[in-house]
């Protein structure tokens, strides 16, 4: 009996031995171990996450790392995230945003975007997946880090904000073709609308009215930001409070650069 | 007359003491036996999750052009087998975690056999957009298993360190606590379940 426990036990710690890499938890929500990011960038993002952190209870933690040491990116950025405590324990709202970046040592870079439990809906697998390909690979294949996550962060954000879902996601990429078209129709109602009234020449009603301010009014119209909320990173708050024990159970999704 | 009552109150102080302790540790028990049944249920949520991706794998490999049945046998099949590996979560022997692991370590291996034979049979199905989201949605669920399973162990571990510590395991021998089994590593488990894809 006892030799058996021994046995499970030695089983288990071989399962488990094969490179677990955690960098010591820190208190900041933008980590840097590669040293890519600029003192200003850094400033910036953390200031952001901040803001998001006080304003929302949500925790987005970033870490850029030069290695995790022949570990799996999902895993490690799972790790992190339970270890550390990332989001609020009674929501679970916490993502961890893990970047192994490209070293002369190990030529190949991997990001891995790691969803607590209470965020696995706002979040599911397939969208992290689809931030990761349409919002990073491409600027982290141009070694531009800070886009990258800009970029992610942007999309990020808003859904866990809650003003942003899924869904709609999947809408507004559509929708960016549609606003092409929708330009170009309003340039031809413009167009029609001048030649109407040099057309028209003096009609009456024209004249009562004034000169024309007749065009501006369409462009005004339906062609509006579909990009609610920028976060504006105020000063005057504190440093970030710490981490709230949330808990991850291996949402999230992967890609290599 | 005196003496004899000074003995009986010591008697039932200490009984009281033993007894009060006994339902501490009980008490105790009872919590490490709900943490394990909580894990548990995380860990048939996580494999009920990749059980529901197999009728979206056979729907999609059946869009494929001349698509041949025998390509999904094998998954359907180990899809059924889990059925019937029901464990009691309140029981969770180590006989039981064992057949459980092992049906679902079937299914395991059977959709990542089903998803070679598929790449190689159906070259054009991996580039669309479908399968390419199921990829993304089986990696994610074998992701969530590793994890459950971890936190379930780590339960398991805390629960029959409880329960095997001496006094405590007198307790646990009087009120029928047993030993909950581990997941282990599956045989040949060098080899996971490759879900990912040299396009």
């Amino acid at each position: 009996m006892k030799k058996g426990l021994i046995a499970i036990l030695l089983l288990l710690s071989t399962i488990c031995a094969h490179a677990e890499w955690l960098p010591e938890k820190s208190n900041r929500l933008v980590n840097d171990y590669s040293g890519i990011l600029t003192a200003e960038q850094l400033q910036t993002l953390e200031q952001r996450l901040v803001a998001f952190n006080d304003s929302t209870s949500n925790q987005v933690l970033i870490v850029i790392t030069p290695t995790i040491e022949g570990d799996d990116e999902d895993a490690a950025a799972q790790r992190i995230g339970q270890a550390w405590g990332v989001g609020q324990e009674e929501f679970n709202n916490g993502v961890v945003i893990l970047i192994k970046s490209k070293t002369p040592e190990e030529n190949w870079g991997a990001v891995a975007i790691a969803t607590g439990y209470g965020v696995e809906g706002a979040l599911p697998d397939l969208f992290c997946k689809r931030i990761i390909d349409n919002q990073m690979l491409g600027a982290l294949g141009d070694g531009e880090y800070y886009r990258a996550l800009t970029k992610a962060l942007d999309v990020i954000l808003p859904v866990l904000a809650g003003e942003y879902s899924y869904a709609q996601y999947n809408k507004d990429r559509k929708r960016r073709g549609a606003i092409a078209a929708l330009i170009a129709v309003a340039f031809m109602v413009l167009v029609i609308v001048l030649v109407a009234r040099y057309a028209k020449k003096h009609p009456d009603q024209w004249n009562n009215h004034g000169t024309g301010t007749g065009g501006g009014m369409i462009f005004g119209g339906p062609v509006g930001g579909t990009w609610r909320g920028g976060f504006s990173s105020g000063g005057g708050f504190g440093g970030f409070g710490g981490f709230g024990g949330g808990s991850f159970g291996g949402g999230g999704a992967s890609g290599r650069f | 007359m005196k003496k004899g009552t000074i003995v009986i109150i010591a008697i039932v102080a200490v009984v009281a003491i033993l007894v009060m302790w006994g339902i501490r540790v009980n008490n105790k028990l009872v919590t490490a036996d709900e943490n394990v049944q909580k894990a548990w249920a995380q860990v048939e949520n996580v494999y009920k999750r990749r059980a529901d991706l197999i009728p979206q794998l056979v729907a999609t490999v059946q869009g494929a052009a001349n698509f041949e049945k025998g390509t999904l046998t094998e998954v359907i099949q180990a899809r059924s087998g889990i059925d019937n590996a029901k464990v009691d979560p309140t029981q969770l022997t180590e006989e039981q975690v064992a057949a459980y692991q092992k049906a679902q370590d079937n299914l395991g291996k059977a959709l990542a056999n089903t998803i070679k034979v598929t790449v190689e049979r159906y070259p054009e199905l991996t580039a669309t957009q479908g399968f390419r989201d199921l990829q993304v949605q089986l990696e994610g669920t074998e992701n969530r298993i590793t994890v459950e399973r971890g936190k379930f162990n780590e339960a398991v571990q805390g629960y029959n360190t409880m329960l095997r510590r001496f006094p405590n395991s007198i307790i646990a021998g009087i009120c029928g606590f047993d030993k909950k089994g581990y997941f282990t590593a599956p045989e040949g488990s060098d080899e996971p379940v490759q879900v990912e894809f040299n396009f």
